[in-house]
């Protein structure tokens, strides 16, 4: 437990060492928030009602689908993870500290749109901030989940990078966020609901509040975790060490 | 001398093609072992065995004690700092690392630099402070010495004896012959996949010191023979190229290195 907590917190530190989660968790997220904000509250006034829910679900999956895969893949596809093993390291180490201090890098942003949104733009806060924090959790959990198994499946980074953008975007524009699904096609709202950033949305905009929203967050989250569970497996049965 | 790795008919094939085919032997506690062998002779598949990496197909591999690895291809995050990676992984096998291992391997210098900075000298030495962690009985190295320059070649050979004089086992593989000559107690070498030699440098060259080699610069390049007639041989020679009608620039004979000795088993290219 010691060495998982140090390792956490050594991830924490190279994380932002590398920038590269930096710019995904933090800086284009927020610099878009200001952008975005500034842009929907003129000419939208009702923005203000889902400013917040809608900015912190494009920079929750902005995080996790595109800054937290490739330090997934800079591991598992590469000599790193021979030198863990072969180091008494086990498998599931790296993708959980890199999933924990990912955690806790977009709750640090979506906490700072929650206190500026409504500073900067006059947003409207949620009316129960812990249930709103709490489906938040949920929502990162959920994102971060797959966007473990994206890293542990395409080690090639240059695909991993394309497959990473085919979840992000219809996350961002069939979701809501940007403009209400009611405006889509009736078949692109369907695969809008493939997307947890879809749930996401409904769960931090808090209308219409349905538990079946929540328990399809958490199906997305046992799916997702029981998928990273068994390709974490397949990683450790290749490194046969004999008896 | 007692065993601390038993490998008996020890097979491995990828798809048809047989890279392993009945390896057998032992290696002696307190020893370093070289394995040898050209390129795609099986080394690492033998050593990727052994640490367990590869699954082999027939055949045992028993070893008593616990084991160190340092990889020939290996890597850690770019932006972890050496002292972090050293605190890491000493978290992960319950120990700490033995400060005289860091003075000798020169790790105080370059504590604070993150992996990505370091040169492959640097990084080759942090990875063996990496798998002595723990004291492992039995060490596997992997071309240690690979793309290091002198000073930092000393410097490992310097901690490869240490670790022996501490009564650690080495089993390592290299193609540096001055490096096996120097810190090999027993070598093996291998010939596509199977044992060809295996004993002492001494043996070796006892073996082979009877042999001649003879390099013939020609028209065609360079060409190397191995033999025990040096008369009947070099009279062959020239009936081949003058056959030919190949012109010979240079000849020379001698008794033989150990990279020749080596090379004459690995080759078998004896005439």
């Amino acid at each position: 437990m010691k060495a998982l907590g140090y390792g956490v917190y050594l991830q924490f530190l190279m994380d932002i060492r590398s920038r590269s989660l930096l710019i995904t968790c933090y800086l284009v997220p927020l610099l878009f928030f200001l952008m975005m904000g500034s842009v929907f509250t003129s000419i939208m006034p009702k923005s203000q009602e889902t400013l917040m829910a809608s900015m912190t679900v494009m920079g929750v999956s902005m995080g996790a689908y595109i800054g937290l895969p490739p330090s997934i893949a800079e591991i598992y596809g590469t000599d790193i993870k021979k030198m863990y093993m072969a180091n008494h390291i086990p498998a599931y180490f790296a993708v959980l500290s890199l999933f924990l201090s990912a955690f806790i890098h977009l709750m640090i942003m979506s906490t700072l749109i929650y206190i500026l949104s409504p500073l900067l733009f006059n947003a409207i806060c949620p009316i129960h901030p812990v249930f709103y924090f709490m489906m938040l959790i949920l929502f990162v959990l959920v994102s971060l989940s797959i966007a473990c198994i994206l890293g542990l499946v395409v080690s090639n980074q240059a695909k991993l990078t394309m497959v990473s953008q085919i979840i992000f975007l219809p996350s961002i524009i069939l979701s809501g966020i940007m403009f209400p699904t009611s405006l889509l096609p009736s078949f692109l709202q369907t695969i809008g609901q493939c997307f947890p950033a879809t749930w996401g949305y409904l769960l931090l905009i808090e209308k219409p509040l349905h538990l079946s929203n929540i328990l399809i967050l958490l199906i997305f989250l046992i799916v997702a975790l029981g998928i990273c569970y068994v390709l974490l497996r397949s990683i450790r049965s290749s490194f046969c060490h004999f008896k | 001398m007692d065993t601390i790795m038993h490998i008996s008919h020890l097979k491995k094939k990828y798809s048809k093609h047989e890279v392993l085919k009945d390896i057998s032997f032992d290696v002696k506690k307190g020893e370093i072992f070289g394995i040898l062998g050209m390129n795609g002779a099986g080394k690492t598949t033998i050593l990727e065995c052994l640490e367990g990496f590869l699954k082999y197909d027939e055949g045992q591999i028993a070893i008593y004690g616990q084991i160190g690895i340092q990889l020939q291809s290996s890597a850690l995050p770019a932006y972890m700092k050496v002292k972090e990676a050293i605190a890491l992984f000493a978290k992960w096998k319950h120990t700490q690392l033995d400060e005289d291992n860091l003075q000798t391997l020169g790790i105080d210098d370059i504590a604070n630099q993150i992996y990505k900075s370091l040169s492959t000298g640097q990084q080759r030495r942090l990875h063996l402070a990496l798998a002595l962690m723990g004291h492992p009985d039995l060490l596997f190295l992997d071309e240690p010495t690979a793309g290091v320059d002198v000073a930092g070649r000393r410097a490992l050979h310097e901690m490869i004896m240490q670790c022996q004089k501490q009564g650690m086992t080495i089993v390592l593989t290299s193609h540096d012959m001055n490096e096996v000559e120097s810190l090999c107690d027993r070598i093996a070498i291998l010939r596509q996949g199977e044992m060809a030699f295996i004993g002492t440098v001494e043996e070796l060259t006892q073996q082979f010191g009877r042999y001649y080699y003879i390099k013939v610069h020609s028209e065609k390049g360079e060409k190397v023979y191995t033999t025990q007639h040096i008369e009947q041989t070099l009279m062959q020679i020239c009936q081949d190229y003058q056959k030919q009608n190949l012109k010979i620039f240079n000849m020379s004979v001698n008794r033989g290195t150990l990279e020749q000795h080596f090379l004459a088993v690995a080759r078998r290219n004896e005439i």
